[in-house]
């Protein structure tokens, strides 16, 4: 087990975020979160990278607490890497500066080092031809494959993908959606919130659904597409299939 | 055409004569406007502390420094200061239109730094950089670009107002102009012959700042209009 959970609350002033939420992943394990819009998901993903406040429970990633009394804020976010549905690349770094940085300042890595991890990653992403672009010169697959490669670089042990594909023309969401199941395959832990259900049926270990700040069903993908036990579930998948 | 030239004589010999204290007035602008930057940076950055009190500093400092006249400021910084220590005028000078403009440059910073996408924190934070770290290869870098119009705007009016600092005895630009118009009772060639000489640097000035806005555009981002 390399993330547990246990009931923890996010409130966002009188909102409840999310409510009691307990959920223990595995090693290697890709799960998928689906959920209507405001159910919490994208919350529950960021409170994994401590992104946002948790008012009680506590988070553990790979031995590392999070609680009122522990914050390793800094220790888990090394462990966990995160992709945005905005890209968020840095418009006044190139594509290969992106990738470096964090390496650079955060795990100390000597100049040489962090060009020879980039430089493998972007090959691995398929943008080696596109190191020296500037963001603002490449199109939204792109842009989030090079996002996809700078958490990377990090050496995670668990990514984080918060609606990766949503922002994309429909072209170029397949060429994303590639280079996670490359990494799926790879033995990766992840945390993915997406609307592709297709997707989520063939890369899923688990598949979970959010309701309101609560884990309202969770089950393997095939179990959870073909025969669904909640209502709200059955509801919410008679809207998107 | 021999009043033309007449003219003509007159006015280039107030130049010749106003020219050789300009420096002045450029050496106490820069300094002026250096710490400015430094004062704007500082506080600017303090103001959207995560600390309530550093936060309230900086705001007393830009409400105060902003609400007070300049030309007050240099009083106080001159007369009213110099009575507990020995001020010399140009320090006095130079501290006073520095710490002024300070405050209007904290507000620019201040206004650069929140103008960055919330989504850059985000992003630099979930790589692991610290607080600092993310302000520094992050959000100034891309603050400067935005604020660099802007800031280099601020210079150009600080520039105009160091003729202010006239009035406590600093033999710059104007302060010559005075002289000058006095002694010969030529005001109407003086004052405008000043005036020129003001306006042939803030012109150049100008200039720059547009060529300085196009060199720090960011590629492909909404800065200056991309063409391909």
């Amino acid at each position: 087990m390399i993330i547990d959970i246990k009931n923890i609350v996010c409130r966002f002033g009188e909102i409840v975020a999310l409510d009691d939420i307990s959920l223990s992943v595995d090693h290697g394990e890709v799960v998928v979160i689906l959920g209507p819009s405001g159910s919490g998901k994208s919350t529950l993903l960021r409170c994994l990278n401590a992104l946002e406040e948790i008012q009680s429970g506590e988070i553990n990633v790979d031995g590392f607490l999070i609680d009122r009394n522990h914050r390793q804020i800094h220790q888990i976010r090394l462990e966990v890497g995160m992709v945005f549905q905005q890209f968020n690349l840095f418009p006044h770094l190139t594509v290969i500066e992106n990738v470096n940085l964090a390496q650079r300042v955060v795990r100390k890595r000597s100049r040489t080092e962090a060009a020879r991890v980039s430089t493998e990653l972007l090959n691995k992403v398929e943008l080696a031809d596109k190191t020296e672009a500037f963001p603002g010169q490449l199109s939204g697959g792109q842009k989030q494959r090079v996002a996809i490669a700078r958490a990377l670089a990090m050496n995670p042990k668990i990514m984080l993908f918060d609606e990766v594909t949503s922002a994309l023309d429909p072209e170029m969401i397949g060429e994303v959606l590639e280079v996670m199941k490359q990494l799926a395959a790879e033995g990766m832990t992840m945390l993915i919130v997406t609307h592709e259900i297709g997707f989520a049926r063939e890369v899923a270990d688990r598949v979970i659904f959010i309701d309101e700040g609560k884990i309202v069903e969770q089950a393997a993908p095939r179990q959870f597409f073909t025969n669904p036990t909640n209502q709200r579930t059955k509801d919410f998948l008679a809207h998107v299939l | 055409m021999t009043w033309l030239a007449e003219q003509f004589g007159i006015l280039s010999k107030i130049f010749y004569y106003l020219i050789q204290v300009v420096h002045w007035t450029v050496l106490i602008s820069v300094l002026a406007y250096l710490l400015a930057l430094i004062c704007g940076l500082v506080f600017g950055i303090a103001r959207i502390s995560r600390n309530r009190f550093i936060r309230s500093i900086a705001g007393a400092y830009i409400n105060v420094l902003r609400g007070v006249p300049l030309l007050v400021l240099i009083f106080f910084f001159y007369f009213g200061l110099g009575k507990f220590v020995n001020l010399d005028r140009f320090v006095a000078g130079v501290l006073a239109v520095g710490v002024c403009y300070g405050a209007y440059m904290a507000e620019i910073f201040r206004s650069g730094i929140e103008a960055i996408d919330y989504g850059q924190h985000e992003a630099a934070m979930s790589l692991g950089m610290t607080r600092w770290q993310t302000l520094r290869h992050i959000i100034l870098p891309q603050s400067f670009r935005i604020v660099v119009a802007p800031g280099a705007n601020e210079f150009i009016a600080c520039l105009k107002d160091s003729s202010l600092v006239s009035i406590i005895g600093l033999r710059e630009l104007t302060r010559a102009g005075r002289e000058y118009a006095n002694q010969y009772f030529l005001d109407f060639h003086t004052w405008l012959m000043v005036g020129i000489i003001y306006l042939i640097m803030t012109l150049t000035l100008t200039r720059l700042v547009k060529r300085l806005e196009k060199r720090f555009a960011i590629h492909g981002y909404g800065v200056t209009r991309h063409d391909n």
